[in-house]
This record gives structure tokens, C-alpha cells and sequence, in this order.
């Protein structure tokens, strides 16, 4: 477009300023008008964002100034508000620790910096002893820029160590898994690899719960208890000049383990120099044929059953043959028993002809109800499976009725006894603490009444029976005595005993459990050359209820008192029943 | 008029640049302070871990049990010591004061066991 010119004035008097009025709008063609019109734009925006920024500013200084005085924020976040993840510590029921992580100083050492490998190597030889010159010259003559020398130093080695003053020598903290109470708890805690990795024990059956939480992992260990038990086990197993032993202390209404020994046992804070028979845990991997212990659910069985009561007798008179095989009486009376009479002397005879009433079929369901036909779940790794006949014929019936043919665990021996005698509710065996208060859902395996004869023909055992040695008085113990002959080599090793005893106290209303097994006990001067149950684990079951009754708080009672007697009777309502029986 | 204002907001500028970098320092001071505070509380932290599993070191029952034995003399109760209070006697129909007159508190060197419970039963009903 042609811009259009305003008309020529040439009035020489016309005012300077006056400019005539365009007859049309003000043409805004031109460059120049173009662009004035755009800074003008750019102006008036720019001055749009800054005032914007401006306010923006403004209103924070408000809000900071004003509302925000009091709540503080830190662009940085505190360190120990998110420590870095150490392993949680393992205590027992009452808080005590078990096994705690602790900061240890790590020795590696960049290879390119050390100017004469040999001279260093020698001194570091010197301070570290269980390191040999040669490996330690070896690792500094490499090119690497980061070799360990040694983990986990001691603080005087650290010291030693930097006051050697050699540059490329460094230290890196690592947490070391302590436990200081050595091998007082081993079998249970188990132990940890150099890396904080689980091996055995808790440690290793919790290892991921332990890597991933901050507050310790609560056992329901009692340490007083493990140590009288221990104490108590290493004593017999010393005066009978045994292999090992084993003990178990449960709480029967709660399935809790509050203490369990295998015996010898390790220190976890040196796992290294221990034997595989150390870190074996007899209590729970281990599985032995257990003997008479198992007249338990024999009894339990038949009494359930309705097979038996308590005035029912079987001819004992005579030994069993079949199959090659003969059964016999230990404590032979050669005479009738009554169902308490075959418990009390503990009869193979009355037991296996108490089990072929009930039937292979029966036993064999109420073995499985009581979880000994296989391996229990618990909270460790090391679980034994038990070894079951396997085809189950009637000779098989007869020995598992008194324990023989049959492997099982100590725990799961220790599981199942409670069950018979707490009422008859099975609880699955644990080492984590249960809440105070806390009731367990169980299964019912016995009838409550069956318990409760059970309980009392537990009673007369420690009165009158095999297990006399296991009286600790106004404790009310009750339990039954083991004595089993190990197999080794497929036939049965007369020396090689197995002796057990497994009690329960008070056991008018039971509390706890306590199971004490010797492994290859001989016999002693004091136990006139006996090695039996009654002899060896009877004792130091007494021993130990009479060392943590007091601790637990439990009442002794009067054996003699009316009450006491009434609820511990054994034997039908009528006396009469009972002496036509015995006859 | 303008060279008034001028002054004045020359003057708050002046005033607000100092004090911010007054609160900077302090924040920068604080903060010094926090991490000097931090590292303490984790080595302070640490030391009671060491002493947590010294403590449980020093408590293993075994050693306990050495020390009690050497130093103390102690034996583990038995069951004939732990008493009922409705094992004890009667309380005698006298009034307290003639039981106590009985077994006074400086009493003879050897008590017989029946004023002994019978006090004992004076000091529970009380």
C-alpha cells in the first residue's frame, strides 16, 4: 500500500506544532511504527512477569514472615532419623540381649599406594596374628585399589593399625554381630557370616525380618531358665559320662519354648572353631526313637478311644513273640495290669497289647493329630523329619506303642506332651514370644477328661513309678520315664541308651513342660551302674523345676492335702472294679 | 520529596541486605551445630549399644552364679521355705498390744517361731 501523504501547507505561519487532523485514522504502516508497537508489547509484558515475580515474592515473605514462624524446614534430612539399617538386635522374653550389632572397624588397604608391600605386610603380621605375612604381602604387591586385609579389627588392633601411620591403609566400619551370652543360647540365636548373613538358629530363620526392622526381635526364651537347664544337663551329662543331652522347657498352655539345650553346644561369636557336632541342635534337628516317653500317647490312645479305661488290665504275664522278635518287660511283674499298673512299671507288654485293641489305623490317625508323623513347622531351619514305619504292620503297632520303630524330635515329643496334658489342645510349638494374655487357637486332640487321667497317671509315675527321682517336693511333678537302646548299624546297641524324662508341673493344672534327654549316658557308682531314665534325665528334671519354681512364681503345694489327692486319683469310681482288675 | 524516599528505601535496603545475611550465618552456625550435635548423638548412640552388650556380657547367668557362690552367702529356696499366709496361726484374741508385749521388737536373740508368726500376722493385718 502507497502511503498517503498529508496535504502541503506551505503557510509560513502556521503554528510549528500543529499537525492537520487526518482526514483518515493515523496510517499505522511504517517499520518504525511496526516496531514501536512491538517493544511496546515486549515492554508491557515484561513489566507484567516482574510484577507478577514481585508479588509472588511478596506473598511468601507474608506467608514465611506471618503463618510459617514456628514450623521449621530443614532442606537437609537428619542422618539418624533413617539410621542406616543395622541388623535388629535378639532378645529374650524379659528384654535381655542375645545378639546385638556393633560397629567394628574393617582393614583394606589400596594396593598402588603402598610403596614397600613387604615391610608393611611384616608389621601388619605383627599386629594381626591370625593373618599370615605372606597372604597380607601378597594382597599390597597386587595393582587393586581396594583389597581386605581383615575384617572386623579389635579397637586396640585399630589403634596398632593407624599408629603405623602408612598411607593407603583404610579403615571401613562394619557391623559385627555380637553375642554375649556366648553359648548359653547358641542352639537357638545360631549365628551370622561375616557379611551379616543368617547361618543357623533365629538368625537364620528370621534373617529377613532381622535385616529389614529396627526393633528387636522378642524371643520367648528365658535366659535364668536356659541356664538352669543348661547347668543343669551339662552336670548330668558330666557325671554320666554322656555324648550329649538335650532339654526343653515349654509353656503347655502357649506352645512357647522358654528354653532348649543341646548339649555340647558352640560359642556363636566364634562359630568358626566349632565342630559339626556343636552346631548340630539335637533339640529340634536331631530325631531319636524316644521309648517308653511314647506309653504317653499310648495310653492317651486307648483312654481316648474308649479301647481302655483306667480299670481295664491286659496279661502281662508272658513275653510278646512275633515276628522274630520278642517284647519284653524291663520291669517285668508277670502278672495282669491294670491300664495305671502298665504305665506306673512301664510295661511293653500291656502297651503293645493296648495298642493292637485300639488298631493300626487309629494309632496311626492319632499320631498324625498329634503332629510326630511329620516335621513340625517352627521358627528354625534345622528341623528334623521324623522317621515313620513305613509299611505300618501290626508288629510296627506294637513297638511304636512304646516307643520303638519310631524317630521323632525332641521337640516334637515336647509339643505333643503338651498337648496330651494341657486339656488336650495341641499348640504349635514356638520361639517367638506370644503377647501377655495372649490365647492360642489349638487343636483339640484328646477329650479334656483324657488329660485330665493322663495327668493323674503322669502323677503316679513320680509317686510310685519309674520316675521316683523326679519327685521335687510340693512341685506336684508328674511324667513319664524314656530309656530307649540306639540303632546303630541296623540292630539294637544295648550301651547305646537313649534316656529321657519328660514332667510336667504342677501337674494338677500344668504349667510347664520339662524334657531332659541323655544321650549314651553309663552308668555310675551313684546310679549303681544304671544309665536309665529314671536314673539319669529323672534327676536333673527335678533338679531344674525345683531351681525356676520360685522364678516363675509357683506356689508349692501340699501333696497330702484332700484337694490335691482328689484331683490326681487314678482308677474307676469304685474301688471294687479297680482290686477285681488288679487280681 | 523524591530524594527523600530515595533515601529511605536506600536505607532499607541497606537494613534488609544485612539482615539477611545476619540470619545466614546463623542458620549456617546452626546447622554447624546440628551436625556437631548429630554426630554425638550417634556415637553416644553406639556407646550404649557396646555397654547394652557389655551389660549382658557381665549378666551371663554362669558368671552370676560363680560370683554368688564366692561371694554370697545364698542358697537357692526351696519349696519348704515359701509359706501361705493361711499357714500361720491364728491371730490370738488378746489385742495387739499384748502381742506385741509378747514379742517385743528388741526381742531375745532366739525367737521362738510362733511369736515371730504371730507378728508377722500382726504386720500383714495392719
Amino acid at each position: 500500500m502507497k502511503p498517503v501523504q498529508p496535504p502541503h501547507d506551505d503557510n509560513p505561519c502556521r503554528p510549528r506544532h500543529y499537525k492537520p487532523a487526518p482526514c483518515a485514522p493515523a496510517p499505522v504502516e511504517g517499520p518504525a511504527k511496526q516496531s514501536l508497537e512491538t517493544s511496546h508489547t515486549r515492554l508491557i509484558i515484561t513489566g507484567a512477569l516482574f510484577c507478577l515475580a514481585f508479588l509472588v515474592i511478596a506473598a511468601r515473605l507474608v506467608e514465611v514472615a506471618g503463618f510459617k514462624a514456628d514450623e521449621t524446614r530443614f532442606a537437609r534430612v537428619r542422618s539418624d532419623e533413617t539410621p542406616a539399617i543395622t541388623r535388629a538386635d535378639i532378645v529374650d522374653r524379659n528384654g535381655v540381649l542375645l545378639a546385638t550389632t556393633l560397629d567394628a572397624p574393617s582393614l583394606y588397604a589400596n594396593a598402588r599406594l603402598i610403596r614397600h608391600p613387604e615391610r608393611v605386610a611384616e608389621q601388619l603380621a605383627a599386629i594381626l596374628p591370625d593373618v599370615s605375612e605372606s597372604e597380607i604381602a601378597a594382597k599390597l604387591a597386587s595393582d587393586k585399589s581396594f583389597v581386605w586385609i581383615k575384617r572386623l579389627l579389635t579397637p586396640s588392633q585399630e589403634l596398632e593399625v593407624n599408629r603405623l601411620g602408612v598411607p593407603g591403609l583404610q579403615f571401613q566400619t562394619e557391623g559385627r554381630r555380637v553375642y554375649p551370652k556366648g553359648n548359653l543360647t547358641s542352639e537357638v540365636v545360631g549365628y551370622d557370616d561375616l557379611d551379616g548373613k543368617g547361618l543357623a538358629g533365629i538368625e537364620r530363620g528370621f534373617d529377613d525380618i532381622l535385616r529389614d526392622r529396627s526393633e528387636p526381635v522378642e524371643l520367648s526364651i528365658d535366659v535364668r531358665l536356659q541356664y538352669i537347664l543348661r547347668d543343669e544337663i551339662a552336670r548330668t551329662v558330666a557325671d554320666f559320662s554322656a555324648t550329649g543331652g538335650i532339654g526343653i522347657i515349654m509353656d503347655v498352655n502357649t506352645g512357647e519354648v522358654l528354653a532348649m539345650v543341646s548339649l555340647p553346644d558352640f560359642d556363636p561369636n566364634s562359630p568358626g572353631s566349632a565342630t559339626p557336632q556343636q552346631l548340630f541342635n539335637r533339640a529340634t534337628l536331631g530325631i531319636y526313637e524316644m521309648g517308653s516317653t511314647f506309653k504317653i500317647f499310648n495310653t492317651a490312645l486307648a483312654l481316648d478311644t474308649h479301647t481302655a479305661t483306667l480299670a481295664s488290665s491286659y496279661d502281662a504275664i508272658d513275653p510278646i513273640r512275633i515276628g522274630g522278635f520278642t517284647i519284653h518287660d524291663d520291669h517285668a511283674q508277670r502278672r495282669w495290669l491294670t491300664v495305671p499298673e502298665i504305665f506306673q512299671y512301664s510295661s511293653n507288654i500291656g502297651s503293645a497289647k493296648m495298642a493292637v485293641a485300639v488298631g493300626t489305623d487309629r494309632q496311626k490317625a492319632f499320631l498324625t493329630r498329634l503332629g510326630l508323623l511329620k516335621a513340625p513347622s517352627f521358627e528354625l531351619h534345622e528341623i528334623g523329619a521324623p522317621l515313620v514305619p513305613s509299611p505300618w504292620r501290626e508288629i510296627n503297632t506294637m513297638t511304636v506303642a512304646f516307643g520303638q520303630g519310631i524317630s521323632v524330635s525332641p521337640l516334637q515329643m515336647a509339643t505333643a506332651v503338651s498337648a496330651v496334658v494341657n486339656g488336650g489342645v495341641l499348640h504349635r510349638a514356638t520361639l517367638i514370644k506370644r503377647p501377655d494374655g495372649y490365647a492360642p487357637s489349638g487343636q483339640q486332640v484328646v477329650s479334656p477328661r483324657t488329660s485330665e487321667e493322663m495327668r493323674a497317671l503322669l502323677r503316679l509315675v513320680v509317686a510310685h513309678g519309674t520316675g521316683e527321682f523326679a519327685e521335687a517336693p510340693g512341685y506336684l511333678v508328674g511324667g513319664k520315664t524314656g530309656t530307649a537302646e540306639k540303632v546303630a548299624a541296623g540292630r539294637y546297641e544295648p550301651k547305646g541308651l537313649f534316656s529321657s524324662f519328660v514332667g510336667v508341673f504342677p501337674v494338677n493344672e500344668p504349667r510347664y513342660l520339662v524334657m531332659v534327654c541323655i544321650d549314651e549316658p553309663k552308668g555310675n557308682k551313684e546310679s549303681h551302674g544304671f544309665a536309665t531314665g529314671g536314673w539319669t534325665a529323672a534327676p536333673a528334671v527335678k533338679r531344674v523345676v525345683e531351681r525356676m519354681a520360685p522364678l516363675m512364681g509357683i506356689q508349692p503345694v501340699d501333696e497330702d492335702s484332700p484337694e490335691i489327692r482328689r484331683s490326681l486319683m487314678v482308677g474307676s469310681p469304685s474301688p471294687q472294679g479297680q482290686k477285681i482288675a488288679a487280681n | 520529596m523524591i530524594r527523600l524516599s530515595t533515601l529511605l528505601w536506600a536505607l532499607l535496603v541497606a537494613l534488609s541486605g544485612y539482615a539477611m545475611f545476619q540470619i545466614k550465618y546463623e542458620v549456617v552456625q546452626l546447622e554447624d551445630e546440628r551436625a556437631r550435635l548429630d554426630h554425638r548423638i550417634d556415637a553416644a548412640r553406639e556407646q550404649i549399644r557396646v555397654l547394652d552388650a557389655e551389660w549382658s556380657f557381665l549378666n551371663q547367668p554362669a558368671r552370676l552364679d560363680q560370683l554368688a557362690k564366692h561371694f554370697l552367702d545364698l542358697h537357692p529356696l526351696g519349696a519348704d521355705q515359701i509359706g501361705h499366709l493361711a499357714q500361720l496361726p491364728r491371730r490370738s484374741p488378746s489385742p495387739p498390744a499384748a502381742a506385741e508385749a509378747a514379742a517385743p521388737p528388741s526381742a531375745p536373740s532366739q525367737p521362738t517361731a510362733a511369736p515371730r508368726l504371730a507378728n508377722a500376722r500382726a504386720a500383714v493385718m495392719q
